[in-house]
């Protein structure tokens, strides 16, 4: 296959200049947005695969995140092992942990499927809440010694590699067939797609993919209560995302994180504490009325309309 | 027997939709299968693509029972089936939607690239070959049940169960869709055909099957079978 130098050069230059911006600059706010919009890339490309792609309106993300981010956080300050052991670990927890809750989870259908895996993340956010009351600090050790770069080029790793995943999803023959699934269920089985099978293998990866993510964020977090990694702003922040950006494409959940971080930090600035969510709220109406693939297609709106390039399938 | 479906019971609550029923295809037939509304047609499509499952009774395909076996099962085995109303993937292209039928049908390509090709070819012989980059949700009406048999042919059938695809269709569309479906029957498909368009049903048909109440009241050559008294009461009532 021939080599698209069109598309490779714009991606090897925003990976070179974000893997210079820790050498650029130290300051903390710059490297914190970095890192955040990065973590973000990574936790709404693992709900993109079984909301996006697959269909499933996973609402209980946050448990999954949640699961990676505290055993990670446990085998890591409390059994005093590797990290990179560590952010394993919680990815297989969080894996393990889907497999037994995907069985019986698929058997509901639509809305009972969505309140179902509300439910779910909201009973671990309380019980963790409850037996582990006490906030999670590092060691006085590890804090003298914090720094951001290697929480920053984690997170781009994992970032880089998210969008990977998918790329490599919506290529394949499971993306067809997850698209199948997604669009209509009795057809897809028509047409040969175990759909069952399906939906679970991209709840697994999904769900691998968000217990990576909370492993890191569990590396990056000086103290937090264990409760609150099941917050469902976890799984509300990266359904927002992925349907402002674009549901079910590659490019989607990039710009809608970049744009969701962005726009925290400036409604932050000048709204009280907490109002952001509101305007987000508002915004995720707004799209899924009037743009329901996202920003993605108002870019290539808007780009058809000043370049007056002939309109063609965006995939 | 190619098909063959003995004693199959299948009940709704206190409605029995399907009785008893035995009925044979054999390898090459184009079979019409009619019926007034509500006689079992689409349950009887339902229980062989494994929609449903029987109460009563067994299915063989090709000597191998499958009753019971799921849908994506059943089409694995080679049969693959259109819905009345049809079900295309709208978000998707039409290359797409019928190359999820071959990547996943019975002796499925696994690579997406080899699988294009021949995709193509199929749309091209349904008369899609021009849109073959459009989603499904831009297709009208015609297009989409075109698109709907594309799919059903890609999962590579020995046995194709046609549910209604001319309902809707004007006389110009349906001589064109009549030679389609002769056209898949003579590419070595065994086709069963629910239709209400009488004159579609005669033209294409090698055997007719009748059904009413979910029993089978007649059965034979299409020219006898219509003028058969017990299937003119069944349409016309006593």
């Amino acid at each position: 296959m021939a080599v698209d130098w069109k598309k490779i050069l714009p991606i090897v230059g925003i990976l070179i200049f974000l893997i210079f911006v820790p050498l650029v600059t130290s300051r903390t706010d710059v490297l914190t947005w970095f890192f955040l919009t990065l973590l973000y890339i990574a936790l709404s490309q693992s709900w993109n695969i079984i909301g996006g792609f697959a269909g499933q309106v996973n609402l209980g993300h946050a448990a999954f995140f949640g699961a990676g981010a505290l055993t990670a956080r446990y085998i890591w300050l409390h059994f005093g092992l590797p990290f990179p052991l560590a952010l394993l670990g919680g990815a297989v927890a969080a894996t393990l942990f889907a497999m037994l809750i995907g069985l019986p989870a698929f058997r509901l259908k639509g809305i009972y499927f969505v309140i179902g895996t509300l439910v779910l993340a909201e009973i671990l956010r309380l019980v963790f809440y409850t037996i582990l009351p006490e906030a999670d600090v590092m060691p006085m050790k590890l804090l003298g010694t914090y720094s951001l770069n290697p929480r920053y080029y984690l997170s781009l790793l994992f970032a880089v590699l998210s969008v990977a995943a998918v790329y490599w999803v919506s290529r394949s023959r499971l993306g067809m067939g997850l698209l199948a699934v997604r669009e209509d269920e009795e057809a897809a089985e028509a047409s040969g797609v175990n759909t069952q099978k399906h939906k679970l293998v991209a709840f697994l990866i999904s769900t691998f993919m968000a217990g990576l993510t909370g492993g890191i964020y569990a590396y990056y977090g000086a103290a937090f209560r264990p409760g609150g990694l099941f917050e469902p702003v976890w799984t509300f922040d990266a359904v927002i995302i992925v349907f402002v950006g674009g549901v079910g494409t590659i490019i989607g959940p990039i710009i809608g994180s970049v744009f969701f971080v962005l726009l925290k930090q400036f409604l932050s600035l000048y709204l009280p504490g907490g109002m952001h969510v509101a305007v987000f709220g508002v915004l995720f109406i707004i799209v899924v009325l009037f743009l329901p693939e996202g920003l993605v297609e108002l870019i290539t709106k808007v780009r058809h309309r000043l370049l007056g390039e002939s309109s063609q399938i965006v995939s | 027997m190619f098909l063959e479906v003995s004693s199959v019971t299948k009940s709704f609550g206190g409605l029995v939709a399907v009785s008893d029923l035995d009925l044979g295809v054999n390898e090459g037939e184009i079979v019409g299968l009619i019926g007034p509304n509500g006689s079992g047609k689409t349950t009887l499509f339902n229980l062989i693509s494994g929609v449903l499952k029987p109460e009563k009774g067994q299915i063989k395909f090709g000597g191998r029972d499958i009753t019971g076996l799921k849908p994506h099962r059943v089409c694995q085995h080679g049969i693959a089936r259109t819905f009345q109303l049809t079900k295309p993937f709208m978000q998707m292209t039409a290359l797409q939607n019928v190359m999820v039928g071959r990547l996943y049908g019975s002796n499925p390509i696994l690579s997406i690239r080899k699988s294009k090709e021949e995709c193509e070819s199929i749309l091209g012989f349904m008369g899609l070959g021009g849109k073959s980059l459009a989603r499904a949700t831009t297709l009208g009406v015609v297009d989409r049940k075109r698109l709907e048999i594309a799919r059903a042919l890609a999962t590579k059938p020995k046995l194709l169960l046609l549910d209604e695809v001319m309902s809707g269709l004007t006389p110009t569309e349906m001589e064109e869709a009549l030679k389609l479906v002769k056209a898949i029957g003579d590419s070595g498909v065994t086709l069963i055909v629910v239709e209400h368009v009488m004159k579609a049903i005669l033209d294409i048909s090698s055997r007719l099957i009748v059904l009413n109440y979910g029993e089978k009241i007649a059965e034979g050559k299409p020219q006898e079978v219509v003028n058969d008294k017990k299937v003119i009461e069944a349409y016309l009532g006593d």
